[in-house]
């Protein structure tokens, strides 16, 4: 056979995208943000809820750091330790700083599950179903996606009554025609590949083609999506709650605590607002990283 | 191309309506008791039913509808280009809106004008040498700007432009209380203060911009670092740029002929943008008390004023559109492959 | 010839990150010549010829050597001056023609650009002489077509625009890549006659590389092949293919004049279509297209069938038709003494698996998500692994391949697992929809062995879909010639291929280039070809479909559509005027059909 054929085109890509920093260094944040959303509640050296005597205590110094750490470690008798310091209210911001993903990755992972299974289905829907049928999911889409999405975002949730449920109901609505719009277009193409009239040929039936060929094909651009998806809806709940208008103080959520940090920063007070921004970054940063690599490797 | 334009004008326009109904319906089947936000919980019942009538709320949502539509007689509506009055400040809606929008356009059109211009030659660096070192660390920047928390940034710019450094002033409005606003023409600040041939107001208007304006186009940089990157990384690898070498072709007329060609379906995505941190200007306007159209949003919400969201959200998604639209038509003179 | 060569290259080497793919490569064009250079896919032609203008795609390097064109070493000029040189004085036609043109950019507007970078051209003189050039190139109404887009053009046009800005400054040497690929098969020749003639016009040589040895036969004067980035030392024409010299070209042309095994001698009707019929309502316009009109078909057991035609003829159409893969408007197909087009949903999927098809593209065919086994299982009743090996073994795959993936299978050996998942569901019929077209030539002739095998043992019936004469020619015992949407010409396949009687089918073998120098096209005048373009099938002609362009068109033929008019020889022809000659010289047909 053709053994002779160079693939000198493709050869030297594979080999600098199976060392992609940025995707380990997304993986490695999606991971923690899984566990810490677990976990995170649970090995918070503080009660998250209950204020301790320090009242807006500043981290430590970092030249402090080492030693604090050893101390630990090894059990040695120590004050107690505040790593980001503490409110105005007294409460530890590194405890709040790990429980909060229990809020806000969760909100996201589940407002894009929802939109995810809900979008993809109605994807196929409308890349398989009646062409009407098709369009008028299209049209609802398009409809959807006219409106602003923060906004929206805020005005359902406040009318609807500022909770988790509703964060998550309310993501998933605006994030459905995404997953809508991606999942038709790739099942469209899909459904007229070969390997599906091949299929066809052999008497399979319809159900069977959408479900075992054209569905698993069609699925990674949605796949790749959700997990920049994630990122954003990370961004938008603690957006919400940073203006008002998502989950109630005091729970443990990054953009209230940066909300609350906000008045403190001009005075110089700024560890309150910055550690939870820097937890929101370095998590929205790796998600969008995580896509990001899923896709170059979808594409090789 | 004219047959092009009116579909797409008609297009928007179906949208708007349908965005009208929704957002009407939409917010009278939540649970919200507007009703109870304005007189308070300790009302009274006639104090309760009061408001309720006065606010029209008592009557079917059919004729509510109609009402707010313009549709019934002896009253304006929306067909009539009438939003109605706040229920919070009495006062019309369309008026409140007049001063709110302007301030947001102001600070976001700068923004993306800047971003965008500082954006290209990065993107265009990057696709250079797709994969050296300079691609690379710009890319990675642009995956980064374009995941962050901007009021967060917003914040910490304050921190330390403002409150460390003291070049910034305070995060607190479009202009220094002690200034005296240009009378509103355009309702641009920065304009408006140059038709009036007021420099101090022009120049401490610049200046209270400057750091939501920083903190936007850090933000705004790194999609369009992105998607400029990569529009000119699949330019520069096309056929027609090697055979355009490959022709003798000067290497100026090359740059040109691959900067058309991957800046045109760049317009598209822009109008995406546009409209994008149009809506999302709620945070930025809330970090440094801008009186935009974000903050009338929020107050809007926060007091279940539901003239004022109903109008928000129509006015800033014919805005959208309305970019959307011009970026399309633009992109469509340029790829005579769309209009046809 | 000239003692002086052109161009004259030694030791070109250009690698890609390590990996050579031109490995010092001597070369020599002698003036006004035109050599040809073949090779599989991959041996590196595509990367010799931008090197020849000192140029590599991203991230080639060039890694020494010199490219000596009239005594002046290229590759050491500086960057602007080689520059200069490019379409001045060595010209690129690459393929893709549409690909090389900038989409936002007018096609006069690109020809001007080039010809202003080289000559001492005002932005109007450019336009004149581009029109001026387009003019010469055969193009009618030149001055609109130069304000055209890219995406307004037809491929064969665009291709004579990549000719107008590779000659137009007047270069000494014109480097033709694949120039044709893609382009149906009248079209093609026309466009070599008019590059061969513009070329000697222009006093060009031409370095002409190309995998189709029909192409090299009939216009080039000498040859050379290139493998694994090697240049072999070029030879005649006639010489090399007389006696092949290497065992590249040799495998290629193994199959010349070799005919498929023998059909059964008894003939057996397994499939009759009868009035077969495909309207597809566009959108938008709701204007009808006819893709599939009227087509009578019939195959016997065991034997195949050659469907040929250039694209939009409906030969595709008709093949996923037989499946019901696109369901007909009108007909029937009688298979197996049933009518396929009224069967149940229920009922046509017991039978569906008796036709089975096998498509242009291997990767497209095969679900990447599953493995060989996978594939192959999912044609068996239940999924026996003794059964899938005998399967591979069947279509000489090794063992191991069953645990691969589509993927990491050359497309050589992924259409073999297409072929195999077809025998899999023991068919009498196989639809082979272009089974070779995106195949290497290599690989190509591999299938076709492997094609023949299969029939000779199996006895399956073929319907040979393809725009590739070859091919056809070297796998089908009868031939059916399409055109929008019917079948002008059906018989044997000689007499299609010795002596074709309708007016567009001798047009279409006649542009055919046969890997044979010894009737070379560029020696002979063409003969009459078909005038204009194919009509739109929207829009079809009331009569004839082929009379506006006819040379032997009647005013009859313009009116009265023409009927499939069965022959005494076994043909059966849509021309009225050529069926009543063929009548009337009878005597001089034998039975068998070949013209004496």
């Amino acid at each position: 056979m053709s053994g002779a054929a160079l693939s000198v085109e493709t050869a030297p890509r594979t080999a600098r995208q199976a060392r992609d920093p940025l995707f380990l260094l997304g993986s490695a944040i999606v991971v923690l943000s899984l566990v810490l959303m677990v976990i995170g509640p649970w090995i918070a050296p503080y009660d998250v809820g209950r204020p301790t005597d320090d009242i807006a205590v500043p981290p430590p110094d970092l030249a402090e750091v080492p030693g604090l750490l050893y101390a630990v470690i090894t059990g040695a008798p120590h004050e107690p330790i505040h790593w980001f310091g503490t409110d105005t209210a007294g409460l530890d911001v590194f405890s709040r700083v790990i429980a909060a993903p229990r809020t806000d990755v969760a909100i996201a992972l589940g407002a894009n599950l929802a939109s995810l299974v809900l979008g993809s289905l109605l994807g196929l829907l409308a890349g398989t179903a009646r062409p009407w049928l098709g369009a008028l999911e299209m049209r609802l889409s398009d409809l959807v996606q006219a409106f602003p999405v923060f906004i929206t975002g805020m005005i359902l949730v406040t009318l609807a009554g500022r909770s988790f449920t509703t964060i998550v109901l309310t993501l998933a609505l605006l994030y459905t025609p995404i997953y809508v719009r991606l999942t038709r277009a790739e099942v469209l193409t899909q459904r007229h590949r070969g390997f599906v009239d091949a299929a066809r040929a052999l008497g399979k039936g319809e159900a069977f083609l959408a479900l075992r060929h054209v569905l698993p094909n069609a699925l990674a651009p949605a796949l790749i999506q959700a997990s920049v998806t994630v990122g954003f809806a990370i961004l938008m709940t603690a957006g919400l709650s940073f203006v008002g208008a998502g989950v109630r103080p005091p729970a443990p959520e990054w953009g209230l605590m940066i909300a609350a940090g906000a008045d403190q920063i001009i005075q110089g007070e700024w560890w309150t607002s910055v550690f939870p921004g820097l937890a929101i970054s370095l998590t929205v940063f790796g998600y969008a990283c995580f896509g990001n690599g899923l896709e170059r490797r979808h594409a090789r | 191309m004219t047959g092009f334009v009116a579909r797409r004008l008609a297009t928007a326009l179906l949208q708007l309506v349908g965005l009208a109904l929704v957002v009407f319906f939409a917010i009278r089947l939540l649970p919200a008791d507007p009703v109870a936000r304005l007189v308070g919980q300790n009302a009274s019942r006639e104090a309760y039913l009061a408001s309720q009538h006065a606010l029209g709320l008592d009557r079917p949502v059919l004729t509510q509808f109609g009402a707010y539509l313009g549709a019934l007689p002896g009253a304006s509506g929306l067909l009539q280009g009438d939003f109605g009055t706040s229920w919070v400040t009495g006062e019309p809606v369309a008026k409140e809106i007049g001063r709110a929008l302007p301030v947001t356009l102001e600070l976001i059109t700068i923004s993306f004008v800047l971003a965008f211009i500082l954006s290209v030659p990065l993107g265009m660096l990057c696709a250079l040498k797709p994969g050296g070192a300079a691609d690379n660390a710009t890319f990675g920047y642009s995956l980064f700007a374009g995941s962050q928390p901007e009021f967060w940034w917003g914040l910490l710019f304050i921190y330390f432009f403002f409150a460390i450094m003291g070049w910034a002033p305070a995060p607190l409005g479009r202009l220094d209380p002690l200034s005296t606003a240009p009378p509103a023409v355009t309702g641009l600040i920065t304009i408006d203060s140059l038709l009036a041939g007021n420099m101090a107001a022009f120049s401490d208007g610049l200046h209270h911009l400057m750091l939501p304006v920083l903190t936007k186009v850090f933000v705004l940089s790194g999609p369009i670092v992105k998607m400029v990157r990569q529009n000119m990384v699949r330019v520069l690898g096309s056929d027609y740029v090697l055979f355009a070498r490959a022709s003798g072709l000067p290497p100026g007329r090359i740059a040109r002929m691959a900067l058309k060609n991957a800046l045109a379906p760049a317009l598209t995505l822009l109008g995406v943008l546009y409209g994008y941190i149009l809506g999302g200007a709620v945070l930025i306007e809330t970090v440094f008390s801008l009186p935009g159209i974000g903050s009338y949003a929020v107050r809007s919400v926060l007091a279940f004023d539901y003239p004022a969201i109903q109008a928000v959200v129509l006015v800033i998604a014919a805005v959208s559109l309305f970019v959307y639209l011009a970026l399309d038509i633009v992109h469509a003179l340029l790829d005579p492959r769309l209009a046809s | 010839m000239p003692a002086e060569p052109l161009l004259s290259v030694r030791g070109l080497s250009v690698g890609f990150h390590g990996a050579i793919a031109v490995d010092a490569v001597d070369l020599d064009v002698m003036p006004g010549e035109i050599l040809g250079l073949t090779g599989d896919s991959g041996a590196g032609k595509s990367t010799l010829g931008l090197a020849l203008l000192g140029l590599t795609r991203p991230p080639g390097k060039l890694l020494g050597g010199h490219v000596t064109l009239e005594g002046e070493d290229l590759l050491a000029l500086p960057e602007d001056e080689l520059r200069k040189r490019r379409g001045s004085r060595i010209g690129l036609i690459v393929q893709n023609p549409r690909g090389a043109l900038s989409p936002l950019h007018t096609v006069g507007g690109q020809i001007g650009g080039v010809l202003r970078a080289h000559l001492p051209l005002g932005r109007k003189g450019a336009w004149q002489r581009a029109v001026e050039l387009l003019r010469g190139l055969g193009l009618n109404d030149p001055a609109r077509r130069a304000e055209a887009y890219p995406h307004e053009i037809s491929g064969g046009m665009a291709q004579r625009v990549l000719i107008a800005m590779a000659l137009g400054a007047g270069p000494r040497l014109l480097v033709a890549d694949e120039p044709t690929s893609g382009l149906d098969v009248t079209i093609q020749a026309q466009f070599l006659d008019e590059l061969a003639r513009a070329a000697r016009a222009a006093q060009s040589a031409v370095l002409l590389m190309t995998q189709d040895l029909g192409i090299i036969a009939n216009y080039c004067d000498r040859v050379a092949v290139m493998q694994q980035g090697r240049v072999l030392a070029p030879m005649s024409v006639r010489d090399f293919f007389a006696a092949p010299p290497d065992e590249y070209s040799r495998t290629l042309l193994s199959l010349r004049r070799e005919a498929p095994p023998a059909p059964p001698a008894q003939e057996t009707p397994l499939l009759v279509a009868k009035d077969l019929s495909k309207r597809f309502t566009l959108r938008g316009s709701g204007k009808v297209l006819q893709a599939v009109d009227r087509v009578e078909l019939t195959l016997h057991r065991g034997e195949t069938l050659g469907l040929v035609g250039e694209s939009g003829s409906g030969k595709t159409t008709v093949g996923r038709c037989l499946l019901r893969l696109v369901e007909p408007s009108g007909g029937s197909i009688e298979f197996e003494g049933q009518d396929l087009v009224t069967l149940k949903p229920a009922e046509l999927r017991r039978l569906r698996k008796r036709v089975q098809i096998v498509f242009q593209d291997p990767f497209d065919a095969l679900d990447p998500r599953w493995t060989a086994a996978e594939i192959l299982g999912e044609a068996l009743e239940k999924r026996d692994p003794a059964r899938i090996a005998e399967l591979l073994a069947l279509v000489d795959l090794p063992a191991t391949t069953a645990a691969q993936h589509p993927r990491s299978l050359s497309a050589g050996a992924q259409q073999r697992l297409s072929i195999a998942r077809a025998i899999a569901a023991e068919p009498m019929l196989i639809v082979l929809d272009e089974p070779t077209s995106a195949l290497t030539p290599l690989a190509r002739v591999g299938i076709v062995r492997l094609l023949r095998r299969l029939q000779e043992k199996l006895g399956t019936a073929y319907l040979f879909i393809s725009h590739d004469l070859n091919t056809v020619e070297q796998l089908s015992h009868r031939v059916a010639v399409m055109y929008l949407g019917q079948i002008v010409e059906q018989g044997s396949r000689v007499q299609i291929f010795e002596a074709p009687r309708h007016p567009y089918a001798r047009a279409l073998l006649a542009a055919h280039l046969a890997p044979d120098p010894a009737r070379r096209r560029i020696d002979r005048a063409p003969e009459a070809a078909l005038a204009g373009e194919i009509p739109s099938p929207v829009d079809l002609p009331r009569g004839c479909y082929l009379a506006g362009r006819c040379p032997q068109a009647q005013e009859a033929c313009r009116t009265t559509p023409q009927r499939l008019i069965a022959l005494p020889d076994g043909r059966a022809l849509r021309c009225a005027p050529e069926a009543a000659r063929a009548m009337n010289t009878e005597p001089t047909l034998i039975a068998g059909g070949v013209l004496t």
